[in-house]
C-alpha cells in the first residue's frame, strides 16, 4: 500500500480526535451550583465556581430579593419574588461580593476560579 | 391561658410599652399580624413619598414591599383555614399607637422627619419581635400560623438591623 493512501485516514482521525476532546473540555463539565435564599441569607454565602460553571438562586423567603453585584455590572438578578430563581454563568476568574438591594445586611460571594 | 402582651401606645421615642393581660386566639394573633404589617405599611408610604434622604428612601419603600407581602402571605393563609381576624385590645393599640405615629410624621420635615422614622422603626420592629417570641408564635394553635409567624421572623430581624444601621448613622 502507498504511504499517502494511509496519510489522510490517519490525519481525519487524529482531527476527530482532538475535535472531541475540545469540545468535552468546553461544557462537559460545567457544574450547577444552587443559591437559596432563606431566612434573609444566602445559602451558602460563599461559593467557589469555575468560569463557566451556573449558579443558581433560589428565593424561598416570603419577600422580594435580588442578588446583585456590589461592584461593576458582573451580575445582577432583579427583581426575584418569593418562589423565583435566576440563574447565570460567570465567565472570568475573580471575587464577586454580591448583595440584597433592598436587603443591605444580605451580602454573599462567588469566586470564580479558572475551568 | 393568659398571656402578657406589650401594647405600644405611642410611637414617639419617649413612649413606655405598658403590659395588658389578654388571652389570644389563633384569629386575635392574625388580627394583631395584619394591623402590626399594615402599620408599617402606612409609615413607610408616607415617609417615600416625603423623605429626600435616598438611603431612607430605600429603607421605607423596603417596608412597603415586605410588610405587603406578608400580609399577603398571612391574609391567604388565614383565609385558607377559615379563619377570620378577630380585633382585639392589642390590634386596636396597634393601630391607635400607628395613627399617632403617622400624626407626628406629618409635623416633620427634612432630617426631623427621617430622624423621627428610622427611630420609630428600630422600637416598632423590637416591640414586634418581643411580641413574635413571647406571645405570638409560643400561644398560635394552628400549625400553619404558627410556620408563618416563624418564617416571617427573620425578616423582622433584618429590618431591624437595617433600621439601626441607619441609626447609627445618625450618631
Amino acid at each position: 500500500m502507498r504511504p499517502i493512501s494511509i496519510v489522510f485516514p490517519v490525519i481525519a482521525l487524529v482531527a476527530t480526535f482532538v475535535g472531541v476532546l475540545a469540545s468535552a473540555g468546553a461544557g462537559a463539565d460545567a457544574r450547577t451550583h444552587v443559591v437559596s435564599i432563606e431566612n434573609m441569607k444566602f445559602s451558602p454565602d460563599v461559593i467557589h465556581v469555575r468560569a463557566g460553571d451556573v449558579v443558581v438562586f433560589k428565593n424561598r423567603d416570603l419577600v422580594p430579593h435580588t442578588a446583585t453585584a456590589k461592584t461593576g455590572k458582573a451580575f445582577d438578578s432583579g427583581i426575584l419574588q418569593s418562589g423565583g430563581e435566576w440563574r447565570f454563568a460567570p465567565k472570568h476568574e475573580g471575587t464577586i461580593r454580591y448583595a440584597c438591594a433592598f436587603h443591605p445586611m444580605m451580602e454573599g460571594v462567588v469566586i470564580v476560579e479558572r475551568p | 391561658m393568659k398571656i402578657i402582651v406589650p401594647l405600644l401606645l405611642s410611637a414617639s421615642l419617649a413612649s413606655l410599652p405598658i403590659y395588658a393581660q389578654q388571652t389570644l386566639n389563633d384569629a386575635q394573633i392574625a388580627a394583631i399580624v395584619v394591623v402590626a404589617n399594615q402599620v408599617d405599611i402606612d409609615a413607610g408610604q408616607y415617609v417615600v413619598a416625603k423623605t429626600k434622604n435616598p438611603d431612607v428612601t430605600r429603607f421605607a419603600a423596603t417596608m412597603v414591599t415586605d410588610h405587603s407581602a406578608v400580609n399577603k402571605s398571612a391574609v391567604d393563609l388565614v383565609t385558607k383555614l377559615r379563619v377570620t381576624p378577630e380585633e382585639n385590645e392589642t390590634s386596636r393599640s396597634l393601630k391607635d399607637g400607628g395613627d399617632n405615629n403617622l400624626a407626628q410624621l406629618r409635623a416633620l420635615k427634612g432630617k426631623a422627619l427621617d430622624r423621627a422614622y428610622i427611630d420609630h422603626e428600630v422600637a416598632y420592629h423590637e416591640q414586634v419581635i418581643r411580641a413574635l417570641d413571647t406571645a405570638l408564635i409560643p400561644n398560635a394553635s394552628n400549625s400553619e400560623l404558627k410556620a408563618l409567624l416563624i418564617k416571617v421572623r427573620p425578616a423582622f430581624v433584618e429590618h431591624l438591623g437595617h433600621a439601626r444601621h441607619l441609626q447609627a448613622s445618625y450618631k
